[in-house]
């Protein structure tokens, strides 16, 4: 599969029809792997692609990272469906347009959760949750796909998230704040969770303000729960899911519980699935004169 | 004192007699795991009530360092009010416990030296007399590393699995399921002293040796760094290639700084709690874009390879030139941790080639 694709990449590297290919390459250690940016077509033998493959590339195609900063016209990106389902969402908040990137999706049966869970085989587990709710495992939009992309239907029933998501937030107010209390002990505010996020676009981020100082900056209670629920409030209905914010935590909190929960109640209230439609509008971002709530009219 | 020795089985009630002495003790515990598959486990150290369920020796290292203990995530420095047409400031009180903290590993213990070389007048030229009281009334227990990850790298920059460096009483694991008690300075005397009922003598200094030297065996992350101070005193390689080219992956966010038990910058932020306004200090990190920002706007670092520049180079010649103290431990954390395994050994590797092969541009096929 990944013979196609060096191939493909190789070709539209050297006919210059993409500057770049963002994709992944063997880490610094056995367990783990890395972007890599391939712009020579000689290179394209570092593009590897396996369970292992756990990173969300599109964060790269995000303006706040440098994207198109580097004179980048068009972009190679290499896309596990989840991944390209961030590429259609910033491409239906208007922060990319489809022509600027060139997606090689990969069919993928899922990656290991964590890079030192890893040993070789992927099995249900060392497999990361989001992929057992999946049902973009053959990618639903992509330029080049390795042999024939077989039709998928994606119109079945929403997978709601998993149980602890539920039993969580089924918990009483008091009890709810207190497992997140005592979860956001750990928390100091490092903001991996905002720089892996694909979606975290904002050119200066709220937090950051400091005239007005809207959230308290220092990481008390106060302080980190004011950036993890707006983090999470700003993500409604945009977080496609792919899990980054909790696997790059490097104190372990599971801080997409919240926009898991999120997805289930902007599906229930709005039917909206993020990163299907580039044409779609998230529901908290566009607004409708015949809306069935009267405050907005 | 003299070395003696201990059994591995009586840590827990090592640790209720420190207790019972009234100390603060702090030690590595397993966090309960979440009910998640994609949850990991999680050490760290914590204070404790009891000796019971406690992890010392146990895995490579606590997620967390010995930092948060010492150099607070966010404290008040003082608080301020309004009275009538004055501004009262006030001092805000901190308590600096007697405090233990039990099984660090030698890496961590070294670190405190290190932070200690910026807070302290002798080497910074001023003091920060909340660490330093911290420091004043803790006391380190360190237990030498049996079992060294693929991220550790501490042999690489001058330390090893069982070094004492920074350590009060020192502690290794020898044959037969016991420890080699070392006591190191005088606070490692008086701790030593609340223990000594479980010792017993004489030590067995040749079996502690024996012990290092296979733990120092089984660490596999080997770089050269002796070269690099040189080369990065070097003004032309300030922008060379190879920052770039490494760095440009790095997504900007702070966890190799924050996980770092180095890395020691803060910043100072006002802000008010009904009424009244409190000077807080908290972590900040220079692999934020708007750590070095102007007021005028301008930004010196303004991009993030030359932020990640800042870090290594920090590591490797700012702690050396403006402290004389040790920049990196090699406790490996901001390997572990890098969401996109961006490596500092790697740099070591590279400047280390670059700074002994001066005109070839060699680049090491198999890295990525």
């Amino acid at each position: 599969m990944i013979e196609a694709i060096r191939t493909q990449a190789h070709n539209l590297l050297e006919n210059k029809e993409i500057d770049v290919v963002i994709g992944y390459g063997n880490g610094s250690d056995p367990t783990r792997t890395t972007p890599v940016f391939i712009r020579k077509p000689e290179e394209v033998n570092r593009l590897i692609f396996d369970p292992r493959c756990i990173n969300s590339l599109p964060v790269y195609l995000n303006k706040r990272q440098g994207y198109p900063k580097k004179g980048w016209k068009r972009v190679g990106i290499i896309g596990k469906g989840c991944d390209i389902r961030a590429i259609t969402q910033l491409i239906a908040e208007n922060q990319l347009s489809r022509d600027e990137v060139y997606i090689f999706g990969v069919p993928c049966d899922g990656v290991v959760s964590h890079f030192s869970k890893w040993d070789g085989s992927l099995r249900d587990d060392n497999r990361a949750t989001k992929c057992s709710e999946c049902d973009v495992h053959i990618p639903n939009d992509c330029d080049f796909f390795p042999g024939e992309r077989p039709e998928v239907d994606r119109s079945g029933p929403y997978k709601v998230s998993a149980p602890q998501v539920l039993n969580l937030f089924n918990l009483k107010t008091d009890k709810r704040f207190k497992f997140w209390e005592k979860e956001f002990e750990r928390c100091f505010k490092c903001y991996a969770c905002r720089e892996v996020c694909p979606h975290c676009s904002c050119n200066i981020c709220i937090t950051d303000r400091t005239t007005p100082n809207w959230i308290d900056q220092a990481p008390h209670t106060k302080g980190v729960f004011g950036w993890h629920l707006t983090r999470a409030l700003h993500l409604v209905g945009r977080c496609t899911g792919c899990g980054e914010c909790t696997r790059a935590c490097p104190v372990d909190i599971q801080v997409d519980l919240f926009n898991q929960r999120m997805k289930d109640v902007v599906q229930g209230s709005f039917g909206y699935k993020s990163g299907y439609s580039e044409t779609e509008k998230p529901p908290l971002i566009t607004y409708m004169t015949d809306d069935s709530e009267n405050f907005i009219q | 004192m003299k070395t003696a020795t201990l059994n591995q089985t009586d840590i827990g009630k090592c640790l209720d007699l420190l207790l019972q002495s009234e100390f603060r003790v702090i030690a590595p515990q397993l966090r309960p795991r979440l009910e998640s598959p994609d949850a990991i486990d999680v050490m760290m150290l914590t204070q404790i009530d009891s000796g019971e369920n406690h992890a010392v020796g146990q895995g490579v290292l606590p997620l967390n360092g010995v930092k948060e203990f010492l150099f607070v995530k966010d404290e008040p420095l003082f608080a301020f009010e309004n009275k009538g047409k004055k501004v009262l400031m006030t001092e805000v009180h901190h308590d600096y416990p007697k405090t233990v903290i039990f099984g660090v590993r030698p890496c961590d213990a070294a670190s405190v030296s290190s932070q200690n070389a910026v807070f302290s007048k002798a080497n910074a030229g001023f003091e920060d007399p909340f660490f330093t009281k911290r420091l004043e009334n803790t006391t380190i227990v360190t237990y030498s590393c049996t079992n060294p990850d693929m991220s550790c790298f501490c042999t690489s920059v001058g330390l090893a699995p069982d070094s004492d460096r920074g350590s009060d009483l020192h502690l290794t694991e020898i044959p037969g399921n016991r420890l080699q008690v070392e006591p190191k300075t005088p606070a490692g005397e008086i701790v030593a002293k609340i223990l000594e009922p479980l010792f017993q003598w004489p030590g067995e200094p040749q079996a502690r040796t024996q012990a290092g030297k296979e733990a120092q065996d089984k660490i596999t992350r080997i770089r050269n760094s002796h070269l690099i101070k040189g080369w990065l005193d070097e003004l032309s390689n300030f922008d060379d290639e190879l920052w770039e080219r490494l760095g440009e992956k790095c997504i900007g966010c702070g966890a190799c700084t924050f996980m770092c038990p180095t890395c020691h910058c803060f910043d100072i932020v006002d802000e008010n709690r009904g009424g009244k306004g409190y000077r807080i200090k908290f972590w900040d990190s220079c692999q934020f874009d708007h750590f070095t920002l102007h007021a005028s706007g301008h930004n010196p670092r303004d991009s993030q390879y030359k932020r990640y520049r800042n870090r290594f180079s920090c590591k490797f010649k700012i702690y050396l030139d403006k402290f004389d103290a040790q920049g990196c431990v090699g406790c490996g954390r901001c390997i572990r941790d890098c969401p996109v395994n961006l490596d500092i050994t790697e740099y070591m590797k590279e400047v280390d080639l670059k700074a002994s092969l001066p005109n070839a541009l060699q680049r090491d096929p198999d890295f990525e």
